[in-house]
């Protein structure tokens, strides 16, 4: 254990053994700023004033020249080694509903979802909950460093959480996933984190919009907003882009939701119509950027948009978004890049 | 919170340093005040993009550099001039009387 100064702030907390110093400062309560949570994004950026710290993962993206000149180190990777003094902007939209808990899963079930997407289903030996669009970090036994992958299921409990994860091709991560872990395998689990959670307060129609494993976050905020109270005068659509016919899926889950077809509304789009592969198709074709402006076009402004996928995705739809006039507060996502 | 239109003074002439810039917390707004060449530029402090402070950031010429992402904004304009911020800075009508700085909001 490790003591951890915020002098500025006049607030100490405790660093547990291979922790790292963002992800403790979640655990005491602390809205620490932070996004990606692997040393990718760089929002948990502090000054070190006093003390040495090294990093989890070895030489983080994030970390520039003037990090090392200014004695700045990214949070969600710095462990300290001995008490430490460090300046860092503590905000409260950063706080953790239910607080952060390293605990492992193990692997109860498995579910092929599309050819290259696969449901893994963990039971947490140290139950916790989460908001719906939240993420946890997965160790996987053998690979080094965590990874992190949005759950879709919606639990009180926390007892269960579940993953729809994309096989990246030639990733240590997923190959591990996909490969060698398991039914009755366990991993390490770390969370729950992120701010793109359902906001149940948000009287507006919900805008879904999903690629690759970005369907995960997106089923479970639109699972979670079906059954909300507050929610049930509005209406939620769901994107889903993929490249060919073989990658469009959510439209199962979202079947099972009361609502279906009526307030609740399911939209897949293909972006290499011209495949083969896609022959016969008869949703929508493009990017789900630009279906999104197609269908939604001024009303976009007055609803709250979700949304996850690959990077170049996410830029897009931010880009049509500001551009359609969604004010920042109705957009989220969580930024890796 | 300020009702809409009322006068806020930030701080002194004197605590801004051409060329630079200072954050000054009022009425729960977290500001960057800009001073370039005597004049004096307000925006919201915190980056539109992700939690970097802009007082903190690189001036040059007009444009202010946050050192957390390196987005690059027009001070005088809330303009974004590089990415990866794609959302405009807030920025305030600013204005100098008896040496103190004052922006409406």
């Amino acid at each position: 254990m490790t003591k951890i100064t915020i002098p500025a702030a006049n607030i100490s907390f405790d660093v547990g053994e291979g922790d790292t110093i963002a992800r403790a400062a979640a655990r005491a309560g602390l809205g620490f700023p932070y996004e990606c949570n692997v040393g990718e994004c760089g929002n948990c950026r502090f000054e070190l004033l006093e003390g040495e710290v090294t990093y989890l993962r070895e030489n983080p993206p994030a970390v520039n020249d003037r990090d090392v000149q200014r004695k700045r180190y990214l949070g969600c990777q710095a462990l300290p080694h001995g008490e430490c003094q460090i300046k860092v902007p503590l905000r409260d939209h950063y706080k953790s509903k239910f607080i952060p808990l390293r605990t492992k899963g193990k692997l109860v079930e498995m579910i092929d979802i599309t050819h290259d997407i696969r449901e893994f289903r963990f039971a947490l030996e140290k139950p916790v909950g989460f908001l719906a669009g939240q993420y946890g970090l997965i160790s996987v036994p053998g690979v080094n460093g965590a990874r992190a992958y949005s759950m879709c299921n919606v639990t009180s409990s926390g007892e269960q959480w579940h993953f729809q994860i994309k096989r990246v091709p030639n990733g240590k991560a997923t190959s591990g996933l996909f490969d060698s872990v398991k039914v009755g395998d366990s991993v390490g689990l770390d969370g729950p984190y992120g701010m793109a959670y359902l906001r149940e307060d948000a009287p507006r129609d919900i805008l879904c919009l999903a690629g690759g494993s970005g369907l995960s976050p997106m089923i479970s905020i639109s699972r979670a907003a079906a059954a909300s109270a507050s929610l049930q005068g509005q209406h939620i659509h769901f994107i889903y882009g993929g490249r060919a016919p073989r990658d469009i899926c959510g439209e199962q889950m979202l079947k099972e939701l009361q609502g279906f077809g009526s307030r609740i509304h399911y939209h897949p789009a293909i972006s290499m119509p011209d495949d083969p592969a896609a022959a016969g198709w008869t949703g929508h074709t493009g990017f789900v950027h630009d279906i999104a402006e197609k269908l939604f076009g001024d009303k976009l402004a007055n609803m709250e948009v979700y949304f996850a996928g690959p990077p170049p995705m996410a830029q897009a739809v931010m880009k049509m978004l500001i551009k359609a006039k969604v004010p920042a507060t109705q957009m989220h996502f969580d930024q890796f890049y | 919170m300020a009702a809409a239109g009322e006068k806020l003074e930030l701080c002194k002439t004197a605590d801004v340093d051409e060329g630079s810039a200072i954050k000054v917390e009022k009425n729960g707004l977290e500001l960057a005040v800009f001073n370039l060449n005597g004049a004096f530029y307000v925006m919201d402090d915190v980056c539109s993009h992700g939690p970097g402070s802009l007082s903190e950031g690189f001036i040059s010429g007009d444009t202010i550099e946050c050192d957390f992402h390196n987005g690059v904004f027009n001070i005088k304009t809330g303009e974004i001039v590089e990415p990866p911020c794609m959302i405009p800075q807030k920025t305030y009508k600013t204005f100098v009387e008896n040496d103190k700085v004052f922006i409406e909001t």
